[in-house]
């Protein structure tokens, strides 16, 4: 008989693989029929989907370079074009993979007629998507949501929902569709109800033991990214949110041996997901909380939907100061009852590790739980060195005995 | 049985091994049941991190004459998965405090200076590691950085310190990158700097790497320094000069992380 490994995997695996099918079929067909955009992570997709247009998301398709380990092969066919290895490694994957799609896992994504990029994640999105602007003829529009310092201006609203306006006279001129109110409030609607089981899901890991442990949220977060507004969104997050309710309720784990909490701050290393989560959890180790995955935690709602968008995604934290990360961090420490945390310095994603090293100082102070900070990329794992990233998180656990 | 000697632990075992394997070098210990050191060995690491662990030990348990099976082993260092008959791995960062704790109790921060990397480590309760920081993937500040600069200097390393202690006026040298460093050194020596100040100018710049990493923990007194590095008089030198307090150096300062190791063997046996 095989030994019992350390973690156990979620039922709901299987439907997420389905529905991970469905979106991309949905997309080569959108492709095909003229009528798809490549969208950013925190863009406002329920106004899309609700002109009945198509969605894929290069991030997600960079994340599955990486979970390939072709990063570097992906990532080196943009540098060979002349971009710099310094350059975010989801743009060198998805620029990458748009410059030799058959050389790209999948054949690369279908080809977009037109771009949507929100910079209420970074402002790296605008030159990128001007990049595969070039690159595919397809045009890009720019929802701009100026940063947050406390709280958002009155003129700042003003522009941000004037840019909503824009963003639906470009994406009717230029796929000859109209926004009905009726639809934009369905889509919203079904997007409240999938991010309400998802963050319920996500809080139900304050129990001990866990039911969730980290490569689990960031796999089953891809739905969320990517079809929130669809009705099988809501079903996929219905069924995570049965299963995870009923290991609560059973006393399940997401590891069998559960002994240390810890937090886990930036986008995981996705060639290392698997390896990396589930070698901590033999050590007993369980991460019931992420910074990254409770990103899409708005909903859209209201009689003001227009209103709400802008509110939701001008909001993002990382569109905020450090003070705003510090806060989530020491907030999700104590709500999950954490012992520590793990912050990965992303070499390629300055937007969120930026600061890191002050936020580490500013949540040790505030909670009195330690923390590192381990050094690497998303997708490149040329700069991942598994030697210096062991004694650094062995070290952290070794200071709980 | 309670032993009154220095070691104040419960033992049910004579002797612990502790296996240190470096980038640069392996050091092994053995202490006896009260955490004295009864015998130490260091050789260059080379390209097997199995065979020099296997050399040191088995010149260790020669030299004090036990048996290598009856006695508990805890491996450190780099190539710590490495060390066959390991009881136990454990990072160099705990290792070190606890070596540095047992040598000198009032210790409350540790800068270890190794062949690849730099860790500075406040020393809690127990001399369990409190906070840590270790340099990041850049080799300025590290024993690699000074090996590099000695050869490009043609002086050999053991001399470096002393000769860059008779420098008035360091060159100005970038801490950023021991590759970029290498280029500067050259054209320094093109500009025509003394090579005392050229040497000078390194160990300043190094001292410099590591006393940012040091604030960022947080200076607290008294201050021990060890690791291979911890033998040179320039690096002290300019070391103590860019944190502003004395530094306390152990006598075998490469062998603190393997007394460590060879401590917590005889803890995790009794």
């Amino acid at each position: 008989m095989s030994e019992e490994k350390a973690y156990r995997r979620l039922e709901t695996s299987q439907l997420l693989q389905q529905i991970s099918f469905r979106h991309m079929l949905e997309a080569h067909a959108a492709s095909e029929d003229g009528n798809l955009t490549w969208i950013t992570s925190g863009f406002p997709v329920e106004i899309p989907i609700a002109m009945g247009i198509g969605v894929v998301y290069p991030e997600q398709y960079a994340a599955i370079v990486g979970a390939q380990k072709v990063g570097p092969d992906i990532c080196g066919l943009a540098e060979e074009y002349g971009y710099s290895n310094e350059l975010c490694s989801y743009a060198r994957a998805s620029i990458g993979a748009t410059i030799k799609p058959d050389q790209s896992p999948l054949g690369g994504l279908p080809r977009p007629q037109a771009l949507l990029a929100c910079n209420n994640i970074c402002g790296t999105v605008l030159r990128w998507y001007d990049a595969v602007s070039e690159l595919t003829g397809a045009p890009v529009y720019l929802f701009d949501t100026p940063p947050i310092d406390d709280e958002q201006l009155p003129h700042h609203v003003a522009y941000v929902r004037q840019g909503l306006h824009k963003l639906v006279d470009f994406l009717a001129k230029k796929f000859d569709t109209t926004m009905e109110k009726e639809n934009l409030r369905k889509v919203s609607q079904y997007s409240s109800d999938a991010i309400r089981l998802w963050i319920d899901s996500l809080e139900a890991c304050k129990n001990k033991p866990s039911p969730l442990n980290c490569a689990d949220r960031f796999l089953t977060m891809a739905p969320v990214v990517s079809s929130r507004g669809k009705d099988y969104c809501v079903e996929f997050y219905q069924a995570l949110n049965d299963e995870v309710r009923g290991r609560v309720k059973d006393g399940i784990g997401a590891i069998r041996d559960e002994r240390v909490r810890l937090l886990w701050d930036n986008i995981p290393p996705w060639f290392q997901i698997f390896r990396f989560f589930n070698g901590l959890a033999k050590k007993g180790v369980v991460f019931p909380a992420d910074t990254y995955t409770h990103a899409w935690s708005g909903k859209v709602s209201g009689d003001d939907l227009y209103g709400s968008i802008t509110e939701v995604y001008s909001n993002v934290y990382l569109n905020k100061g450090l003070e705003a990360k510090a806060d989530k961090m020491v907030q999700l420490i104590k709500d999950y009852a954490l012992d520590g945390f793990i912050m990965f310095s992303v070499r390629s994603c300055k937007r969120y590790s930026l600061g890191q090293m002050v936020t580490r100082e500013l949540v040790t102070e505030r909670t009195g739980v330690p923390g590192t900070i381990i050094e690497g990329d998303m997708v490149d794992s040329r700069l991942f060195n598994d030697a210096q990233i062991q004694t650094r998180v062995e070290a952290l656990l070794e200071m709980f005995v | 049985m309670r032993c009154s000697c220095e070691g104040n632990f419960f033992m049910s075992v004579q002797y612990g091994i502790g296996v240190d394997v470096g980038s640069t070098s392996t050091k092994a210990v053995i202490v006896d049941a009260v955490g004295r050191m009864v015998a130490s060995h260091l050789i260059p690491t080379g390209g097997s991190a199995a065979l020099s662990a296997a050399k040191c030990v088995e010149r260790i348990v020669a030299d004090v004459g036990i048996r290598q099976d009856d006695t508990p082993i805890v491996s450190t260092g780099y190539g710590r998965a490495q060390v066959n008959g390991a009881g136990e791995r454990i990072t160099e960062i705990t290792c070190h405090s606890i070596g540095v704790h047992h040598l000198n109790p009032e210790i409350a921060l540790l800068i270890d200076v190794g062949g690849q990397d730099s860790k500075v480590i406040r020393i809690g309760k127990n001399g369990r590691p409190a906070d840590f920081e270790i340099n990041d993937k850049c080799s300025a500040g590290t024993g690699r950085f000074l090996e590099v600069m000695s050869r490009v200097l043609e002086i050999p390393l053991p001399e470096l310190g002393a000769l860059a202690l008779e420098s008035t006026a360091p060159s100005a040298i970038s801490s950023t990158c021991t590759v970029f460093a290498e280029s500067e050194v050259i054209g320094r020596i093109g500009a025509g700097d003394s090579v005392k100040d050229i040497a000078a100018g390194i160990h300043l710049s190094m001292a410099s790497k590591i006393g940012t990493l040091s604030r960022r923990v947080g200076v607290v007194e008294p201050v021990c320094v060890t690791g291979g590095v911890a033998l040179n008089p320039a690096f002290r030198f300019y070391l103590s000069k860019q944190i502003g307090v004395e530094l306390w150096v152990p006598e075998e300062p490469q062998l603190t992380g393997a007394l460590g190791a060879a401590i917590l063997s005889l803890k995790n046996n009794d």
